[in-house]
């Protein structure tokens, strides 16, 4: 996970509106209102999670993995996804589980051309079912937006994910 | 650690009772979430059994190691400076303090934080502060780490904390000649890729290991959702014209596995072409035809090894090797550390790894089939735990297949199904593995045969 970035030229209208958009986009995923997500994904969307693992303290290699990940997945997979988590028997997500995005953090990394990369830090709540318990996810997100004429697209996102060993029964896509 | 026991042998009523039930296809609902089986389990299971600690293919320089759990146990599984692989467990010899910091890495010592008593990676004392002031009457030789006895099978790493008990082959007796088809299938075995999901959730080891022992019955309900998805109903069924009729279940006394096999004689898992070149020459006919028609392979090495081995199809990607362990991290918790396989003479393919990474992940967490499972296996350590149960008696049902359930299957006779007791259509209506599953748990549990226990 790389946050060396020099402080890219953003105006403060564009920022503004790269944390809106990632604020308003991150209630649906809370909401579940899935079908309204998909709208603000690009056409060649991609989303990976890769695995982290606690290596040596002297290691050189990088926590995160470039070869394992939870998800790696295009659009028309996720659309799939979608579908799947909407049928009666997702067991995974029925009942619905109560999520709460916690989203601070927000920072422009990069801006190349019509493409934004943003990173938000997040705790993800999630309870479910009749228990008083719940789960924690902590991450970092990694977001590509796109300047498209109906506004920010997401063209890519890679969740780097604070555990080694997760502490949840599952991620569906509300989660990341 | 060790829970208050009100009354000693009810773990070993409770054992009695699930071996006199299992003619019967019953088992006692409490056996599944209690902490003083749980327990007993710790002692009389795990550290009696080989149990599964890695794949050579991840310790392959000297000094590479990883974390590794027997029981609840932390081992450190070390590659020494002479090749050799160790077991220790990560228990400093002076004050008992933990030594190694990380989950995998590579070191020719390990140093304890706590005085600095220093250890060679084959588990032998190096040295410490102040030695020759402090400890000029030591038996260095004494000092060495708690090792674990240390067994490998076509690349498994198989530690065992008792010291008494069958060899590793003896251990998997019959069993090995399924392993052969799948670990040591190509002239280079299989490789580890990458690193292994891990996942920590509120379930019993057993619901999972029984799960894989060759539940297919399972797949029509929790994986409703997955199967009506378009891209993901193709799964490895669209290599076959009925996926209850290429369905096999295989078991030996402890060990149990479930395949399904095409009516294509050259299906060779979905490999790429070549593979059929690169077969081991010191498999069988049988276990080459085997391999040859097969599609789908999952199954239990007991107590708390699975695997599943899959061919390329539709949504889940490319032929792939998942091997899970169900490592035990309390009392109704379990953690699931599922590590992903491949040929070694496809390892460095990019195509074919970008393939076998998407049906490997469809069994991640985020997994389109996983992430169903768990939810149903919290769900069933919790209630299984109820007072109800233990007050009652409740018993559980697995009599699929027993006496005049069904007769829509068959025992087939053939060498090409290996020399277990194989039967036609099982997973889905035969529920033997299961018992056997069981079965082999009671033995293990059985106090008389626990000389561990009596210490």
């Amino acid at each position: 996970m790389s946050t060396q970035h020099s402080r890219p030229a953003v105006d403060s209208e564009t920022r503004h509106r790269a944390e809106s958009f990632i604020y308003r986009e991150t209630d649906l995923l809370d909401t579940f209102a899935l079908e309204e997500w998909l709208e603000l994904l690009a056409e060649d969307f991609t989303i990976s999670v890769p695995v982290r693992a606690s290596r040596d303290p002297g290691s050189e290699q990088d926590e995160f993995s470039s070869r394992s990940y939870y998800l790696r997945e295009g659009i028309e997979r996720i659309r799939e996804r979608v579908g799947r988590l909407q049928k009666e028997y997702a067991w995974s997500e029925n009942p619905r589980s109560r999520v709460r995005h916690v989203v601070g953090n927000v920072r422009i990394l990069d801006a190349e051309g019509d493409e934004l990369t943003v990173s938000n830090n997040q705790h993800v709540f999630r309870s479910y079912g009749d228990e008083p318990d719940h789960d924690l996810l902590s991450a970092q997100r990694h977001t590509v937006l796109r300047e498209t004429a109906d506004g920010f697209r997401i063209a890519d996102r890679t969740v780097y994910l604070d555990h080694t060993v997760l502490n949840t029964k599952n991620i569906t896509l509300p989660l990341l | 650690m060790a829970t208050e026991s009100s009354d000693p042998s009810r773990t070993d009523r409770l054992v009695e009772r699930t071996e006199s039930g299992l003619d019967s296809g019953r088992f006692p609902m409490e056996i599944i979430n209690d902490e003083e089986v749980y327990q007993a389990e710790l002692r009389r299971v795990f550290a009696r059994a080989w149990v599964y600690l890695g794949h050579t293919s991840e310790f392959e320089e000297p000094g590479d190691y990883a974390r590794r759990y027997i029981g609840e146990d932390p081992f450190i599984v070390t590659r020494d400076e002479n090749g050799e692989m160790h077991a220790f467990l990560d228990s400093c010899m002076h004050r008992g303090a933990q030594f190694c910091t990380a989950e995998t890495g590579n070191t020719s010592h390990f140093r304890c934080p706590y005085h600095g008593w220093t250890y060679k990676n084959d588990g032998t004392l190096q040295g410490m502060p102040h030695m020759n002031e402090a400890y000029q009457d030591l038996d260095e030789e004494e000092i060495q780490l708690q090792e674990a006895n240390l067994a490998t099978y076509h690349g498994l790493i198989f530690g065992r904390i008792a010291d008494e008990g069958p060899s590793l082959t003896e251990y998997l007796g019959d069993f090995t000649w399924y392993l052969d088809v799948l670990f040591n299938a190509t002239e280079g075995g299989l490789t580890v890729v990458g690193e292994p999901h891990r996942w920590e959730a509120d379930y019993d080891w057993k619901t999972a290991a029984d799960n894989f022992s060759g539940d297919s019955y399972h797949v029509l309900t929790t994986h409703q959702a997955s199967l009506e998805t378009k891209e993901l109903e193709l799964g490895p069924w669209e290599e076959l014209d009925d996926y209850l009729e290429a369905a096999y279940l295989s078991c030996t006394d402890s060990h149990c596995a479930a395949y399904y096999l095409s009516e294509d004689p050259d299906t060779y898992m979905g490999y790429p072409e070549e593979i059929e070149e690169r077969m081991h020459e010191d498999l069988t006919q049988e276990q080459r035809d085997l391999f040859a028609r097969s599609v789908f392979h999952f199954g239990t090495i007991f107590p708390n090894t699975s695997y599943i081995h899959g061919i390329q199809s539709g949504g889940w990607g490319g032929p792939w090797v998942c091997l899970r362990k169900w490592q035990p991290r309390g009392c109704g918790k379990t953690e699931t550390i599922s590590w992903w396989l491949v040929p070694e003479e496809f390892a460095d393919d990019e195509e074919f790894l970008d393939d076998s990474h998407s049906g490997w992940n469809s069994l991640s967490p985020a997994g389109a089939f996983e992430s169903d499972d768990l939810t149903v296996w919290e769900g069933i350590s919790e209630s299984s735990g109820a007072l109800t149960h233990e007050l009652r008696g409740t018993e559980g049902n697995m009599q699929q297949g027993m006496g005049d359930m069904t007769d829509l299957t068959e025992t087939v006779d053939d060498p090409v199904y290996g020399p277990a007791e194989t039967t036609w259509q099982g997973g889905y209506f035969d529920e033997r593995n299961s018992r056997m599953f069981y079965q082999a748990w009671c033995e293990m549990m059985s106090g008389a045969a626990n000389p561990e226990g009596e210490r």
